[in-house]
């Protein structure tokens, strides 16, 4: 009978945990199986393997029973989930989060955007990958808002360059001083009215640059990205469905089967991290406890380390979960400062326009990219009555317009001849939003999820210097819209509520003093040392940047970290 | 043609993938079972009449060709809430009575210019629900005509794998436009 547990608990026993196979679990698997170690990836949806599981791929829009449309059935058993904006639709259903798999409490409204599969929301994304730079690191320290990063940009710039190439990023180099340059294959192209905005945006402004976005496509696949069995981007902007050419970067088409080459990982579907289990004998953190999704068993998998990468907010709820004796408030909460702070980026304003110059020339083809504007608000000092700033994307195109008045031959002979229309120009905002301790994810006392979890509560809200910054972009955009000769200027507050915004962060921030982080500059627990957290958990303060390749910057390094302190016996 | 044959033997390399969605196990069986079609074969075919006089067979295939009809009924079977379809029924009854009062003649048997007549009627109708009707109906008549296999590969340059962007090109004059 000894033996036989003593052999079950062995089965259950690997050297690494990695809680999440989203972008920064795929990473830590990567980097972890990499380097050696018997690594456990625990994932609470269902498998994707890339390729197969794509079922919409490749369709045409003719083969989509319902052109897109998601049946009404489907729609009346997913209240929530199909007033969302895009991804409730025939071809990416597939990929949406359940009504009912997790509820949770709005306190404050929130729209909680989640991919729950293997791969989560990196098969979602909108794949634009931008560097921080000290202006970002720096920035708490120069403002004063959360506390000062316990890193700075060369920190990270190796690990940066790391994950880049094999990542497979395409960009210019613009040699911005708050925007640094990576490691990048060739840039896609832009459009005319891309190149012409730039261009007039430069003889009107000294302290503002267009350039042509940072994307995670292989624009010219080099000889890493074919060990990975990816190809070359082939424009066809269907993304979202999963590319069967591994053309952008996705956990399905990059890191998970590179880490199961190793031989070295095992991946659990349908494993719903409960909470992590510290022993208060040994004083670090033994495994962790998981409910079978399909059989809701409650499991127990053990480990020497534990990487949390569940993706922002499903870290915050399964570490505060996560009680012990030592920490009755969560797991390494000494300062009590676990679910505050939660931060994001205010997607909120956008301006779109016509133009009805360059009518000569159009585009040919699709792109999956667009441009960017580096944050200039703030940069070099403080200069407007809000902190910090925005970045923008741009994008600009011109469609075929048809005419569908009218019945009979006439109208038909309309839609056979559409006519080409001036170019539709349009510009969103990514704005940095404070973290604040008035804005945090708290468990509720007695309401659970179906498996026995506790529901989250949200009281996370935009703020007075978010409002400013608002109106400042889009007096702004105005004003360079119009220097530009664009017409038909709308600028547009969607006043949607955070989380539409897709970039949460926050709530076990990074820190020098435990006293108000809860991680090292190793992504490490200040309080419990064998755990870390290197998803959007981790962030001080958000930057304008978008977060994913700072994710993976952040796993690769902390990673390396790990496996060196417990091969010095320290962890 | 041939890109299309390509197309399929490229997806078949990758793994069976035009195989229809099954959607996995993310979605249940059930739920994706399309609701009985509620249309009586006499309306669908007053339904096929309706959407080709929107779009008729000209030089080109129209809507009865392309099985336009089919697939708006699909839709108002699966995607809209019993009023709606309700009201559908009723609007293949308005236009049946319209023929017989002003032409005595089925719907069907109206010449083009009277089935025209009869359509239009309804859409500038201050009956909302007549109005809805046809508002519903040629929309999704449009739908399925613009997404068709049909339209999209002869009237379009659609190509599921351009395999580029070029950002700026000459674009075609209205004459190149219209010569197409
Ligand atoms: C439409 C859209 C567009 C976006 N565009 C961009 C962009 O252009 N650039 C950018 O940088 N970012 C973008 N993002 C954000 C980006 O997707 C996220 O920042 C990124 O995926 C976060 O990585 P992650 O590893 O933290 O979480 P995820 O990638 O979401 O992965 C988390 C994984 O953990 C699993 N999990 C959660 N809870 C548990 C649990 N209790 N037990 C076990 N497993 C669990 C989930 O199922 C999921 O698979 C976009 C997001 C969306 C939705
Ligand atoms: S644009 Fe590129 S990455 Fe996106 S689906 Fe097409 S080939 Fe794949």
């Amino acid at each position: 009978m000894a033996n036989l547990t003593i052999d079950a608990v062995k089965e259950m026993t690997f050297d690494a945990i990695v809680i999440g196979s989203g972008i920064s679990g795929g990473w830590a698997a990567k980097e972890l199986t990499g380097k050696g170690l018997r690594t456990l990836v625990l994932e609470r949806g269902r498998d994707v393997k890339h390729v197969v599981d794509y079922p919409t791929a490749n369709l045409n829009p003719w083969e989509f029973e319902h052109r897109g449309q998601v049946p009404l059935e489907i729609r009346k058993q997913n209240p929530i989930e199909s007033q969302k904006r895009g991804l409730f639709n025939e071809a990416t259903m597939h990929f949406v989060v359940k009504d009912g798999e997790q509820p949770y409490i709005e306190d404050k409204p929130f729209n909680w955007t989640r991919g729950y599969h293997v791969g989560g929301k990196s098969l979602l994304w909108a794949r634009q990958t931008q560097r921080w730079s000290d202006f970002d690191f720096e920035g708490p320290a120069r403002d004063g808002f959360a506390v000062d990063w316990p890193i700075r940009y060369k920190d990270l710039a190796p690990w940066y360059s790391y994950v880049e190439k094999f990542a497979g990023i395409s960009g210019n180099k613009d040699g911005l001083p708050h925007l640094p340059d990576g490691e990048f294959l060739p840039a896609t192209e832009m459009s005319c009215v891309d190149a012409y905005f730039k261009d007039q945006i430069a003889k009107h402004y000294q302290d503002r640059q267009m350039i042509q976005g940072r994307c995670a496509h292989l624009t010219q696949p080099k000889e890493v990205h074919y060990q990975q069995g990816r190809a070359k981007c082939q424009h066809r902007a269907l993304c979202v469905r999963g590319c069967p050419f591994g053309g952008y970067f996705s956990s399905n088409a990059s890191t998970l089967p590179w880490a199961a080459k190793t031989g070295k990982m095992t991946l659990r579907p349908h494993s719903v991290v409960h909470s992590i289990i510290y022993d208060d004998k040994k004083g670090r953190a033994t495994g962790v406890r998981v409910v079978d999704a399909n059989t809701k068993e409650m499991l127990e998998y053990y480990a020497k380390i534990i990487f949390v990468n569940a993706s922002a907010l499903n870290t915050n709820l399964i570490l505060l979960n996560s009680t012990s004796s030592r920490f009755e408030n969560g797991l390494g909460n000494d300062s009590g400062v676990l679910g505050k702070y939660v931060a994001f980026h205010n997607y909120r304003a956008r301006i779109s326009a016509q133009f009805e110059s360059l009518m000569d020339k159009t585009t040919d083809g699709k792109t999956p990219n667009h441009s960017y504007i580096p944050r200039f608000r703030n940069v070099h000092k403080q200069e407007t009555d809000f902190l910090r700033g925005y970045a923008a994307g741009f994008g600009g195109g011109r469609g075929m317009i048809k005419n569908k008045e009218g019945i009979g031959a006439t109208l038909k002979e309309q839609l056979l001849n559409p006519v080409l229309g001036p170019w539709n120009v349009s510009s969103w905002m990514m704005g940095e939003t404070i973290p604040k301790e008035s804005n945090f994810v708290t468990l509720d006392k007695t309401l659970k999820d179906p498996y026995g979890i506790p529901q989250m509560r949200f009281s996370v809200a935009f703020d007075d210097n978010d409002e400013k910054m608002i109106q400042d972009y889009l007096e702004q955009f105005t004003e360079m819209f119009t220097k530009a000769g664009f017409t038909n200027i709308k600028p547009v507050d969607s006043k949607s509520a955070p989380g539409s915004d897709i970039h949460e962060m926050g709530g076990v921030r990074m820190g020098k003093d435990p006293k108000t982080s809860i991680l090292n500059k190793w992504n490490q627990m200040h309080a419990c040392k064998n755990v870390f957290v290197t998803d959007g958990a981790c962030m001080t303060s958000t930057a304008t940047q978008n977060p994913s390749l700072t994710y993976m910057a952040f796993t690769a390094r902390a990673a390396d970290f790990a496996v060196k302190e417990m091969k010095k016996g320290n962890i | 043609m041939k890109r299309r044959v390509a197309l399929k033997n490229l997806a078949l390399s990758f793994g069976g993938l035009m195989a229809l969605p099954t959607w996995a196990e993310n979605w249940s069986e059930q739920s994706l079972v399309a609701v009985q079609a509620y249309l009586t074969p006499d309306q669908e075919a007053l339904l096929a009449e309706i959407t080709e006089t929107i779009l008729p067979t000209t030089d080109t295939p129209g809507a009865k060709d392309l099985k336009i009809h089919l697939f708006v009924h699909k839709m108002i079977s699966d995607c809209y809430e019993p009023e709606v379809q309700a009201n559908v029924v009723k609007g293949l009854e308005t236009a049946e009575q319209l023929a017989k009062q002003t032409y005595a003649k089925t719907f069907a048997t109206c010449d083009t210019k009277q089935r025209e007549e009869i359509l239009t009627t309804m859409e500038i109708s201050i009956d909302p629900n007549w109005a809805s009707f046809y508002k519903l109906v040629k929309d999704l008549t449009l739908q399925g005509y613009l997404t068709s296999e049909y339209y999209l590969t002869n009237h379009t340059n659609y190509k599921m794998i351009p395999g580029h962007f070029y950002g700026c090109v000459p674009a075609p004059t209205p004459q190149a436009q219209l010569q197409k």
